[in-house]
């Protein structure tokens, strides 16, 4: 599980985030957004351009959020090839993320976990993708009715195996026309599919092993996740999706490491152990009795049309006069050094040092204690506050510090996103 | 400058604490009643032209609509002019400067300034902690009143050397204070390793490190320096006051072991009034929480800045010390209704010089006491008043 201030979006800035540092790029240098997720954290709202906006993407981005099961995300792989092959986009940010949200008391609460997967597609590279092959029939598996908060198992365990999941990924398996020595990445539900299909199909190396076993199933990222393994050293692989009775395999052939596939074996051992409480505070089954204090701006507030893209892009204003930096830019007209009102909008660094912090221990529901409270001097000579993303144990006035996404609040049923501070001391830590 | 020399001659409070069993409109009569029985020769309502209301938040008692016109009702003189003013911590002494003001300017010539504040009639959580989730949805959020003074503890300890055990000894001198002023919240004494051992609220601040959330009102009584011969031969006299602003947000700060807001606001009053730190005999300061308290000293320009946590905690600021600060316990023991918090420190000075502040009475050298609030969004509203004995 992910943490409580955690979801699909987060997951997917932070895999995405990773994909840049890995290939060296900007986010000038990216034309095209897909994500696939089943669980996008506004079911009917703004998805996509919150997380176009916190990964600074131009607002003429291409893309797409592709969902409605766990096949999304490599249905968001394929219209992202589709659209590089066509020379539509240039660089395209694939992002698969999932962070379910299980019924209590299902299998479901231990078989799945949230992860992100991303990759880059570019018209050439160290891998490209090749056959692939597709089977669609139309089966009730896993399930969230429209009106469900909660994702639940809505079949027979056995069922599923015998007449849905081995007989239709082993045909597909075997049509894809894999080389003896391909590794694979499998979907695997519940933790035993996964190696018998492997059996059935006499895989040499199931590269979705390790993922599988510290995350779990997770869902739409799966697939992405499961092949990273694989991506790290020269040969060929397929990379297998399933959900909702549709299934694809992709043929990948990995001629050169491909760069941050080696990072992702060191991500995945990230992780600790969480116990049944833990994880149903994490999920936020499980929160704090009493009435919760509303914040003072409603979501629906202009304020939030004026102040989204500045907050979620993390932007500052900085003075041509003076050149200090005023954050946030919609609120200081007027430059807070020297008068002037001239600004240039820059992107704030996401890196620095902390200047001074508090640890507030006493605040009503929902606000969750202790909760760090850190003014930041970012290495860009820009100062900002913003809640630490950890208990704040580490933190010591000029520790180096990073900013990283994370949910604020679930105010009257909006998600509300910004920027926390972990110090860079600490483990990195989304996992297990 | 020229302006009418203004006389303070009432000034009164009630005795504070969580008075659940009294409404805002009979604590606004109790200040009223108090101050009234307070001018030495005896006072006519009916002489008061014009009142200034300050109360901070209608809010904190259910009500939006606190105007000018519900303490006039309140306390029989339906009908005069009366004005609320507002802004933040120091709204009670905002409003007795702009009483001042009416008074020196020669429009008004009897002027009421009365502060008034329910802070407990809702629950701590819908209360004052509410305001956690006030302001910027991101850039202020989780930013409760401990969050505004908490990071200038941390710095100022890293910076100076400052201890918890100095911050401690500011709660230690104020329960001590507090315990002989009749009208202070807390009566009792407590230790240092009282306040080390209770419940951490803001790191690194614990609860005894706090002031409390207190009802209460005070209230003061100001005429031409020409008139207060009517009503007293004891008259306390406006030597001079200022008010200064500085960024809202604590990310803004240019320094996190000072309140330029205060050093800005002194140093207007000490010109107008024409006197200078080290002649100032007491003060009554904003001691919201301990670290305020030697954030206060040190702007103020009664210790160098940095030494406001030794000079705490060695007697430079005990009712025998060099400079006694907070006499009256303080917000941290008298208790802090915020728009009746500046009026009942102004009340203090006035018993002080005077020489009616009875076991609290320190020596008045010089004639001059200062009264100070700090606060609002990123602590950046400062007033500061400054009374004296001397024609």
């Amino acid at each position: 599980v992910c943490a409580s201030d955690e979801d699909a979006l987060t997951l997917a800035w932070a895999a995405c985030d990773r994909v840049l540092d890995a290939a060296g790029l900007s986010p000038d240098d990216i034309d095209g957004l897909w994500w696939g997720t089943s669980r996008p954290p506004f079911a009917e709202g703004p998805s996509w351009t919150h997380l176009a906006a916190v990964l600074r993407l131009g607002h003429g981005t291409d893309g797409a959020l592709v969902s409605g099961s766990t096949h999304a995300g490599i249905e968001a792989l394929r219209a992202a090839a589709d659209a590089v092959a066509a020379g539509r986009v240039q660089r395209a940010l694939v992002v698969t993320s999932d962070s379910l949200l299980p019924g209590t008391g299902t299998g479901l609460e231990t078989a799945s976990g949230a992860a992100a997967g991303a990759v880059l597609l570019t018209a050439d590279g160290p891998a490209s993708l090749g056959h692939t092959v597709t089977h669609s029939v139309p089966v009730l598996d896993r399930y969230r009715g429209d009106r469900e908060e909660t994702t639940r198992e809505a079949y027979d365990g056995r069922l599923f195996r015998e007449e849905v999941y081995l007989p239709l990924l082993t045909d597909l398996g075997r049509a894809a026309g894999a080389s003896d020595d391909a590794r694979w990445s499998l979907p695997d539900p519940d933790g035993r599919l996964g190696p018998t299909l492997g059996r059935k199909l006499a895989v040499g190396t199931l590269s979705s092993a390790e993922s599988r076993a510290e995350l779990g199933d997770t869902g739409a990222a799966a697939a992405l996740v499961g092949i990273a393994a694989a991506l790290g050293t020269a040969g060929p692989a397929v990379v297998m999706a399933y959900g909702a009775g549709r299934a694809t395999a992709i043929n990948v052939d990995v001629t050169g490491p491909v760069p941050g596939a080696e990072r992702v074996a060191a991500d995945l051992s990230q992780g600790r152990e969480a116990s049944y409480a833990e994880v149903l505070r994490a999920r936020r089954q499980l929160t704090a009795a009493g009435e919760s204090v509303e914040m003072a701006v409603p979501p629906g507030s202009a304020m939030f049309i004026r102040g989204n893209v500045e907050t979620l892009g993390l932007l500052g204003a900085r003075c041509v006069e003076c050149g200090t930096v005023n954050t946030p830019p919609s609120i200081h007209p007027t430059c807070i050094h020297c008068g002037h009102d001239k600004f240039d909008i820059v992107r704030l660094a996401r890196r620095g040092t902390v200047q001074t912090f508090v640890i507030n221990h006493t605040m009503p529901a929902p606000f969750e204690a202790p909760l760090p409270l850190v003014v930041v001097d970012l290495d860009d000579g820009a100062c900002i506050q913003l809640q630490g993303a950890t208990t704040g144990e580490n933190l010591a006035i000029g520790g180096p510090v990073e900013l990283i996404l994370r949910r604020y609040t679930v105010e009257r049923g909006v998600p509300i996103y910004g920027w926390k501070v972990r110090e860079l001391a600490t483990s990195e830590g989304t996992a297990s | 400058m020229s302006w009418n020399k203004v006389a303070v001659v009432g000034a009164g409070l009630i005795k504070m604490g969580e008075l659940f069993d009294q409404s805002y409109e009979q604590m606004a009569k109790g200040a009223f009643d108090s101050v009234v029985a307070s001018v030495d020769k005896g006072f006519d309502p009916a002489l008061i032209d014009a009142a200034f209301v300050a109360t901070q938040r209608g809010t904190l008692w259910g009500q939006e609509g606190i105007g000018g016109n519900t303490v006039p009702t309140a306390i029989g003189l339906s009908g005069i002019a009366c004005t609320r003013i507002e802004n933040a911590c120091p709204t009670g002494s905002d409003a007795f400067r702009v009483g001042c003001m009416a008074v020196a300017s020669g429009v008004h010539d009897v002027v009421l300034v009365i502060g008034v504040e329910k802070m407990r009639d809702k629950s701590s959580e819908e209360g004052l902690l509410a305001r956690a989730a006030a302001g910027h949805p991101v850039y202020t959020r989780g930013e409760s009143a401990p969050v505004l003074f908490a990071p200038f503890a941390t710095r100022h300890m890293h910076e100076f050397g400052t201890t918890h055990e100095m911050l401690a000894s500011v709660a230690v001198k104020n329960h001590h204070n507090g315990k002989l002023d009749p009208y202070a919240h807390f009566q009792n004494e407590i230790t240092i390793e009282d306040v080390l051992k209770s419940a951490p609220v803001c790191h690194p601040l614990n609860l005894l490190d706090c002031c409390p959330q207190t009802d209460g009102a005070a209230a003061i009584i100001i005429t031409s320096a020409e008139r207060a011969s009517e009503f007293t031969d004891k008259p306390v006299f406006v030597a001079g006051f200022g008010v200064a602003t500085d960024t809202p947000y604590l990310h803004e700060k240019t320094t996190y072991v000072g309140l330029p807001a205060t050093t800005l606001a002194s140093e207007r009053a000490y010109k107008m009034a024409d006197v200078a730190p080290d002649q100032i005999d007491m003060a009554e300061v904003h001691d919201c929480f301990t670290i305020t308290e030697i954030l206060d000293i040190e702007d103020l320009g009664f210790v160098e800045k940095g030494k406001g946590g030794i000079a705490s905690l060695e007697g430079e600021t005990a009712l025998d010390g060099r400079i006694p600060i907070n006499t009256s316990g303080g917000l941290l023991a008298k208790g802090h209704p915020i728009g009746a918090t500046g009026i009942a420190q102004l009340t203090e000075c006035w018993w002080q010089l005077r020489g009616d502040a009875a076991e609290r009475q320190v020596e008045m050298r010089n004639g001059f006491a200062l009264q100070h609030n700090v606060g609002g969004r990123g602590s950046g509203v400062s007033v500061v008043n400054i009374l004296t004995t001397n024609a």
